[in-house]
């Protein structure tokens, strides 16, 4: 991908920044059309649930990018792009958009930042999925008040949440990437 | 920019959204988020927002809210009834505290706002302006991939890898002509250029956004409340 360009590994071109936007807009187009399932379960008690299934969708766009670009920093700012992308063009949640996209890349950035950046495959993506689980979990229980649910409904919910985040943002990221390498569209 | 002279700017609405948003998650106070809410409220009605918009903002959040708060009731441990109201009402403070800044300035002043006074990287607030842009081709371009698709026989579903690919190609064609085209027209990553573009940004607001900030703080923390 652009990794491959003369362009110094650690700064952002303009290229870089337009291309995870446009990856960022077709994920909020995404969203939209899964938006009514999460919407219709969001509005019963089951609400949390509706949060944990589907919270992988929301984070794919970070670790995405990371394994796209390959740089430090790539992850993080990939998810905060998109986070900037939901807020400013399809919702009015505004700061709510913002802080969980820096906490959901942030904990996808650690994960690739554990292998040192060095691996953008299966071990760094297990790493970062890990990472992401924990670190929204963390924020959920004090933003969503996780912290006042009883025991068995918060093991629950982070089994689910693991699971969301694995698939989404670890396996089939990790798909998408190796059928990126197979079309060879990163020369 | 003339008529809203007498609104804040964006980026001190920018300041005081996170700087408040990031408080309320670990405010528990019902009280607090009803304030918030009915704050933001009057700003929007003084900023003459469309009515109908904020009426459909608050009732299209409203099953939201609800979930919050019947799911308390339900699988809540310890004061429910508490935890239920701070929960529902906290998603209206959020809401509104969003809104403040997306529903009073356009996508253009926020960004460029936040990179005349913060100093927000050009490269990203061009590359996101220009990207904008796209946002009905990308429309199009999505129903494209899935009419494709479909004439083969086949549905891409978010959980299939293909349809990926097919919105990182057309995202790699793009970005490159795009950035190609900006460049040719003269835009130059890290240099300085010329404004056109006038922001005004009084100096009694910056103090402003750290009242409020710290008033938040002191009321939530310190007053905690119901």
């Amino acid at each position: 991908m652009q990794n491959m360009s003369q362009k110094p590994k650690r700064g952002w071109s303009l290229r870089d920044v337009i291309f995870l936007a446009i990856i960022g807009i077709f994920f909020g187009v995404i969203y939209q059309v899964w938006s009514y399932a999460y919407y219709l379960i969001a509005a019963t008690p089951l609400k949390p649930y509706a949060n944990d299934l589907t919270l992988g969708v929301w984070i794919m766009a970070g670790p995405l990018a990371g394994v796209l670009l390959q740089k430090a920093g790539a992850t993080i700012i990939g998810e905060l792009l998109a986070a900037a992308v939901e807020m400013l063009l399809f919702s009015s949640w505004g700061a709510a958009n913002l802080i969980s996209g820096f906490i959901q890349g942030l904990g996808n950035e650690l994960g690739f930042a554990c292998t040192g950046y060095k691996n953008w495959s299966k071990l760094g993506l297990l790493f970062s999925t890990i990472g992401a689980t924990i670190l929204t979990f963390v924020w959920d229980w004090f933003q969503s008040g996780y912290s006042e649910y009883h025991f068995g409904l918060l093991l629950t919910l982070l089994i689910i949440r693991f699971i969301s985040i694995g698939f989404f943002a670890g396996v089939l990221v990790y798909w998408i990437k190796k059928l990126v390498l197979k079309t060879g569209i990163n020369k | 920019m003339g008529k809203r002279k007498k609104h804040l700017n964006a980026t001190i609405l920018t300041i005081i959204m996170l700087g408040i948003g990031f408080q309320i998650a670990f405010s528990r106070s019902v009280i607090l988020n009803v304030v918030v809410t009915f704050i933001c409220l009057l700003y929007l009605l003084y900023c003459q927002v469309l009515l109908r918009k904020v009426l459909i903002m608050l009732l299209l959040a409203f099953p939201l809210a609800f979930g919050s708060w019947w799911s308390f009731i339900m699988f809540g441990t310890g004061d429910t009834w508490h935890s239920a109201w701070i929960y529902g009402s906290r998603v209206y403070a959020y809401l509104l505290l969003g809104s403040m800044l997306t529903l009073t300035v356009p996508v253009k002043e926020i960004l460029i706002s936040l990179s005349i006074h913060i100093k927000l990287s050009e490269t990203f607030v061009y590359g996101l302006l220009a990207s904008f842009n796209l946002l009905p081709r990308i429309r199009q371009q999505f129903k494209l991939i899935q009419y494709s698709a479909q004439m083969r026989g086949k549905s891409y579903r978010p959980w299939q890898p293909a349809l990926y690919l097919r919105i990182i190609i057309v995202a790699l064609h793009w970005s490159e002509d795009l950035a190609e085209a900006m460049s040719s027209q003269g835009f130059s990553e890290g240099f300085p250029r010329t404004r056109t573009f006038n922001d005004p940004l009084p100096r009694w607001q910056w103090g402003f956004a750290i009242i409020v900030i710290m008033l938040y703080f002191s009321a939530a923390f310190l007053v905690s409340p119901w």
